[in-house]
């Protein structure tokens, strides 16, 4: 585990993060227990709980087909959760020099396994 | 006028048979099991994780990234199309060339991988030994074959290296990734102090090459140096003495710490004097007649390799001459961007994959096919990639150079600014790698756009400018004239400035760091301050670097820091 990925403070509020096995694709946990590529729909967990939901989803990461399960703290915003690091933030929007790249991105074109 | 590429072996690279591509085939075939495995759960992540890597397929920020070989940087045109096809197809329609003269595709599903690497085979490619702990591709000088104070083809000596050290099996699991760069001139195009071996190559007095070889040096977390440990050593050793280098390292190397795991850390901890008395020690108890480089080999693989048939020069000199005189934009760009060749009437081309503005050695999939096409009709359907992250192409006629630029000033790759400070190397950085502690292609992009204008950078003159996201130094920030190195600060991304780097020939040196890091906005208009002063404080036909080796840091980190 990447030690950036662990900085969490004592009274903060995190999300919690993968990536998906089948095409690697970022996903965050929501409410109902499934995964989406918005962070606007990700779970809060305050840190004091996170490590506990972390434990539960990794031990159920295969059968998910899912990969690197980790906590990121965030800040709440008008428009949802707002990860308080650069990585976290890039991973949550997209590449920043392609704006167009956004999680919910779809081929213009589908690809012959779409 | 245009060429047909030879039509029996492919030209400038070497001509696969039946074992090539059945092993090739095979060894698809075990990745798709691999994948299968996977996916269904009969490999952990941890089990699978080196397996995939050894296919070249890393797990990044945002999706699965391939990274595809391009041995000595050197494809054919219908490479090329493979390569533009999986751009289309399976990715979102680009690639990234790199500083080791592959390609990266950043949006691959694993699922889809099995079929890509099929598709590669098709065409005489893969992607093993582009990650993990083992011999990466070999690289070589992008003017191989072409250059006019070239000694040897390069290509043909990477070549042996490169089938020497495929699944080679006393080193798949070495203490860390080693990297070889071959010169074929004695002009250093390859950065050889900065690899973990770099071979210079010369005339031998029994008119064979010999190669000076030099180890240990390198770049990331601790940049180094390499060493002469031969000044002198003859092709028919070569295999032998790489193999002795080799062994020492993978009986001493550190394995318990990743940060001292290459051999530049080994090579320091020994002594040069210790490591090259072992390496010796290990060369006289070798089998040489077994690791024996007969001339006889060499010749059988450079046979392998189609050579151009070049046309005779006629009036292509005096054609270009005039074509210059009359379009001063055409100029321009044949000043920076074309190379002497040893073939009258010709010249090598380097295609700028820099555009005002734009990310360092991406692609899109239509220029991708545009460079085939180039390639196919000007210059025997050859292409290189280089480790500065453009393209050449090896010959073209100096009566095609106008048809050529016009070509690629429609599609984007016109830009006349090879070597110039907008001709940036810069890693994906952070928008795209796990590693990465800030990004690498936005400051890229604001400096490119910053130096856009064609005579401001003419006036700056030759400067090298590397960018790398993290401490790993893809970017090669270490051996820029003006290095930038991304840092994290608390979660923030921020940039340290290092002055004074090269990788050039016979005068490498190691960038110093100017101070503090500063954020992004911060860093672009400090090295504007740090060009002014360059351009104030320079004598008369002063070089970047020569000017700051003259008057070292400080007036260089005076101007960084002045505040408005």
């Amino acid at each position: 585990m990447d030690r950036r990925n662990s900085r969490r403070d004592a009274e903060g509020t995190s999300v919690i993060t993968a990536n998906r096995l089948l095409d690697g694709r970022i996903v965050w946990l929501a409410a109902d227990g499934q995964w989406t590529t918005l962070i606007q729909d990700a779970k809060l967990y305050p840190n004091s709980a996170v490590e506990e939901a972390l434990k539960a989803r990794n031990a159920r990461a295969q059968e998910e087909a899912l990969v690197g399960i980790y906590g990121v703290q965030v800040t709440e915003t008008a428009s949802g959760p707002l990860p308080v690091t650069s990585r976290e933030r890039i991973r949550a929007a997209g590449p920043s020099v392609h704006p167009d790249f956004t999680p919910d991105w779809h081929a213009p074109h589908p690809a012959p396994y779409a | 006028m245009s060429h047909s590429p030879s039509a029996a072996l492919p030209v400038g690279h070497y001509a696969y048979d039946d074992v090539d591509r059945t092993f090739l085939k095979q060894r698809v075939a075990q990745f798709k099991d691999q994948v299968e495995r996977r996916l269904s759960g009969a490999l952990t992540e941890e089990e699978f994780k080196p397996l995939r890597l050894m296919n070249g397929l890393y797990l990044q920020l945002h999706a699965y990234m391939l990274r595809v070989a391009i041995p000595y940087g050197v494809l054919d045109a219908k490479q090329m199309r493979t390569l533009a096809h999986i751009a289309r197809t399976y990715d979102r329609d680009y690639g990234h060339f790199t500083t080791r003269q592959n390609i990266q595709f950043n949006w691959i599903r694993l699922e889809d991988t099995p079929e890509i690497l099929n598709v590669l085979a098709d065409t005489d490619m893969h992607a093993i030994q582009t990650s993990g702990n083992c011999i990466r591709n070999v690289t070589a000088d992008q003017f191989a074959g072409a250059a006019a104070d070239e000694v040897l083809d390069p290509r043909v000596y990477a070549e042996i290296l490169r089938q020497w050290s495929t699944l080679h099996p006393e080193f798949t699991f070495l203490p860390r990734k080693f990297k070889i760069a071959i010169s074929g001139s004695q002009q250093d195009r390859v950065a050889a102090r900065f690899h973990d071996i770099g071979l210079i190559s010369r005339e031998g007095e029994n008119g064979r090459p010999v190669f000076e070889v030099f180890v240990g040096g390198g770049l990331g977390r601790t940049p180094i140096i390499g060493v002469r440990l031969r000044d002198d050593l003859p092709e028919e050793d070569l295999i032998a003495y790489l193999e002795a280098v080799l062994r020492v390292y993978n009986a001493h190397g550190r394995r318990d710490n990743i940060y001292k795991a290459r051999i530049k850390i080994l090579v320091q901890a020994l002594g040069t004097e210790e490591f090259l008395n072992q390496v010796n020690a290990e060369f006289a108890a070798m089998d040489r007649a077994r690791y024996r480089l007969p001339e006889s080999t060499v010749e059988a693989i450079r046979a392998r390799f189609g050579a151009p048939d070049f046309a005779p020069a006629g009036n292509a000199a005096e054609k270009l001459a005039a074509q210059r005189k009359a379009d001063r934009a055409f100029d321009a760009w044949v000043h920076t961007n074309t190379h002497p060749h040893k073939q009258s009437g010709y010249c090598s081309i380097t295609i700028s994959c820099k555009p005002a503005g734009g990310i360092p050695g991406d692609v899109t999939s239509a220029q991708m096919d545009l460079l085939a096409d180039l390639a196919e009709r000007y210059s025997f359907g050859e292409l290189r990639i280089t480790h500065l992250q453009n393209v050449v192409l090896g010959h073209v006629r100096q009566d095609a150079l106008y048809d050529v630029w016009q070509a690629l000033e429609k599609n984007g790759l016109g830009e006349a600014n090879i070597g110039f400070i907008t001709d940036i190397v810069a890693c994906p950085g952070l928008d795209y790698c796990a590693l990465a502690n800030a990004r690498s292609i936005p400051i890229a992009q604001k400096l490119s756009s910053r130096f856009a204008n064609a005579d401001l950078q003419r006036e700056i003159g030759p400067l090298r400018l590397n960018i790398s996201g993290c401490i790993n130094a893809c970017g090669h920030h270490h051996a820029g004239h003006i290095g930038i190195l991304g840092v994290d600060k608390r979660g923030e991304e921020a940039f340290q400035i290092t002055l004074g780097g090269s990788a050039g020939d016979g005068d490498a040196s190691i960038g110093q760091i100017l101070g503090s890091a500063m954020s992004e906005d911060e860093t672009v208009d400090a090295i504007a301050r740090i060009i002014d002063t360059y351009l104030s404080r320079r004598t008369a036909g002063e070089r970047f670097i020569e000017t700051c080796r003259r008057l070292g840091t400080a007036p260089f980190k005076d101007a960084a820091y002045a505040t408005a």
